[in-house]
């Protein structure tokens, strides 16, 4: 029992990271990265091979993959954070330099299934359809854990990365930086014509963005041990893409609400559900299907998610005198009552000259 | 209020602010600018009038690098400009307003002034975890002056708004406030009166000559000819892609070509005839 009840909560936590991770991308900066499972990959398939030692030796016999540094926790985490960050680069030369909008998220799906065909076929990169096993699991030796006592002090290390990663998210989220991000998901032609370099920006972003999919992929791999590419098939993006749809785009709280109504609730909890006899896979399927009509009802009815993004609020400037509402006590009228035409009439005569000056 | 620190910009202090020569535009096998030259004089309001379709917008587009011209040049100051990307351009100090408007709906309304001002320290990841004083300092400068322009302009109360609920008077003011935000030393204008009643008019007319008296030039796509008489100093008048002349308003009222191409058709509109 305990070992199901820590398996949600760190998969629970890994889905907030990824969320968050996709979130500033698609949710701040408006970018549809339907290759972000791609960086998940990467990054878990990263973190597995600096953990182990060479290929073909210790552990890691019968495996062919590249790196092989033998990295301990969690240098060999930050790895795959990194190299996830570096393939991010790669992808923004390719597609977002002229890229916009639909045409740019075909490019990123055919990009991932590029990543993905070249990881499942090039064995010597990361040990082809086998993927890589036999991966330590970190720090269990040096507090001498069983497996069992492992998997509940992993989902606690995921936790506390999940709370360092969202003080880190949210600091960005709150400065200039974040939004300028805004910004340039709401209009970018706006934001080019106020002096923002867009490309640098949205290169910034999916670094970031991957960064978090690096890691979460990293936790992946080191809590199961074992990754291959059956574990990210381009469609598992979407899934992300419900966390942060159903939780509020553009809200890191709403993302823990996303994290645990699709990933824990949707996913996982029925993973562990007895099969129905006679039936087996059926609740899977089922599964598959709550997800997808709760997406299209979330998008029909509730499309700001169930926290939606909140406005940014500033303290007033020292000395302002306010009166109860929050107003400023000494604020001109608001222009609320000049500012809207009132009739046709008057625009035409607004422009016709015949009343003013 | 401080409109534009003159001193930073690049635009020098001799001669015309912006000069164009020879532009050229089209789309398909239409023409839309076809060898426009003009200068905009310095720290002056220029209008810039035309009937419908004789390239105005098209003009502003290429001034502010959001279209490429097929040929000509544009000046701004002494640096030439043409087609370069427009976020270049804007850091140069040429900032723009667009005829329908467009807010930033996702940001509050001091947000949308906030993310006006070029280069922000706290647009670095660097600076923000490792300079945070500097990014909290400038931060509450830019807040202040934000507030102080909200105030000008009339739209503090909404400040806190997101600014895709404002009405549509309030978000033409909302732009041009938020183009004041960023200091330029040139500010274009496309049709900042359409779609207002009278008194709002009245104000942005207003807006317009006190950023004049802060050394801001204006160039303003405008066919409220009582607006251009008023507060413009110079017209320049297009018609067909081509400038047809330029001058004063009441000058060019006596220009046979320029009545005959556009003064004719919106003195006929006014009256009904």
């Amino acid at each position: 029992m305990s070992f199901y009840v820590y398996t949600l909560f760190f998969f629970f936590f890994v889905y907030f990271i990824l969320a968050m991770g996709l979130n500033i991308q698609f949710g701040e900066t408006g970018i549809l990265n339907f290759a972000y499972i791609g960086f998940v990959a990467i990054g878990s398939y990263v973190t597995g091979a600096t953990s182990l030692p060479k290929a073909n030796t210790g552990i890691a016999a019968g495996q062919h993959f590249i790196l092989g540094l033998n990295l301990p926790f969690p240098f060999n985490l930050l790895a795959g954070g990194i190299v996830s960050s570096l393939l991010a680069v790669i992808v923004a030369f390719i597609a977002l330099r002229r890229l916009r909008t639909d045409y740019l998220a075909m490019v990123l799906i055919s990009l991932s299934l590029v990543l993905y065909d070249v990881c499942n076929n090039f064995v010597p990169l990361f040990n082809g359809p086998d993927g890589l096993y036999n991966i330590p699991e970190p720090m269990s030796g040096v507090f001498h854990l069983d497996s069992n006592q492992f998997v509940g002090f992993f989902a606690a290390v995921t936790g506390i990365i999940a709370l360092i990663m969202y003080l880190f998210m949210n600091r960005i989220m709150s400065s200039p930086l974040g939004r300028t991000f805004r910004a340039i998901r709401d209009d970018p032609g706006v934001a080019s014509t106020l002096g923002k370099n867009i490309f640098k920006y949205q290169i910034t972003s999916m670094v970031i963005g991957a960064f978090f999919a690096g890691i979460g992929g990293g936790l992946i791999i080191q809590f199961g041990g074992s990754f291959n590419p059956s574990a990210w098939l381009p469609g598992e993006t979407f899934v992300v893409f419900a966390v942060i749809i159903v939780g509020g785009v553009g809200n890191n709280v709403g993302l823990l609400v996303g994290a645990l109504l699709v990933e824990t609730l949707l996913i996982h909890l029925p993973a562990f559900l007895p099969d129905i006899p006679g039936r087996p896979g059926l609740i899977e399927y089922f599964s598959a299907m709550v997800i997808g009509i709760v997406l299209m009802a979330m998008l029909w009815f509730r499309p700001q998610g169930m926290l939606p993004e909140r406005v940014r609020k500033f303290p007033a400037p020292a000395g302002e005198l306010l009166n109860r509402d929050g107003h400023s006590v000494v604020a001109p009228t608001p222009v609320e009552a000049v500012a809207t035409t009132n009739s046709a009439a008057q625009v035409a005569d607004a422009h016709e000259g015949n009343d003013a000056w | 209020m401080t409109y534009k620190d003159l001193s930073t910009t690049p635009a020098g202090s001799e001669g015309p602010i912006l000069r164009c020569e020879g532009l050229t535009k089209a789309f398909g096998g239409v023409n839309a600018v076809n060898g426009a030259t003009f200068d905009v004089p310095r720290n002056k309001i220029t209008a810039l009038i035309g009937p419908n379709g004789a390239g105005k917008t098209t003009v502003v587009n290429i001034l502010s690098g959001a279209m490429k011209s097929d040929s000509g040049t544009v000046h701004l100051g002494s640096t030439d400009v043409t087609n370069m990307d427009r976020a270049k351009i804007a850091r140069l100090g040429l900032m723009r307003t667009f005829q329908l408007s467009r807010e930033l709906g996702g940001l509050s309304v001091l947000e949308n002034l906030l993310v006006a001002p070029k280069v922000q320290a706290g647009e670095s990841i660097f600076n923000i975890f490792f300079r945070p004083r500097l990014v909290k300092r400038e931060e509450r400068q830019n807040i202040e002056r934000a507030t102080e322009i909200l105030r000008t302009y009339g739209l503090y109360d909404l400040r806190d708004n997101w600014a895709r609920e404002l009405s549509g008077g309030q978000k033409k003011l909302l732009e041009i406030s938020r183009g004041v935000m960023a200091s330029p030393s040139v500010f274009l204008l496309d049709e900042p009166m359409a779609g207002v009643n009278p008194a709002l008019i009245e104000r942005i007319g207003g807006y317009i000559l006190d950023m004049k008296a802060q050394g801001v030039t204006v160039l303003m796509i405008e066919h409220n000819l009582n607006v251009v008489e008023r507060i413009c100093d110079n017209v320049i008048v297009l018609a067909e892609g081509k400038t047809l002349a330029t001058g004063k308003l009441s000058e060019l009222r006596q220009n046979k070509e320029v009545v005959t191409a556009y003064l004719g058709e919106v003195i006929n509109a006014s009256t009904g005839h």
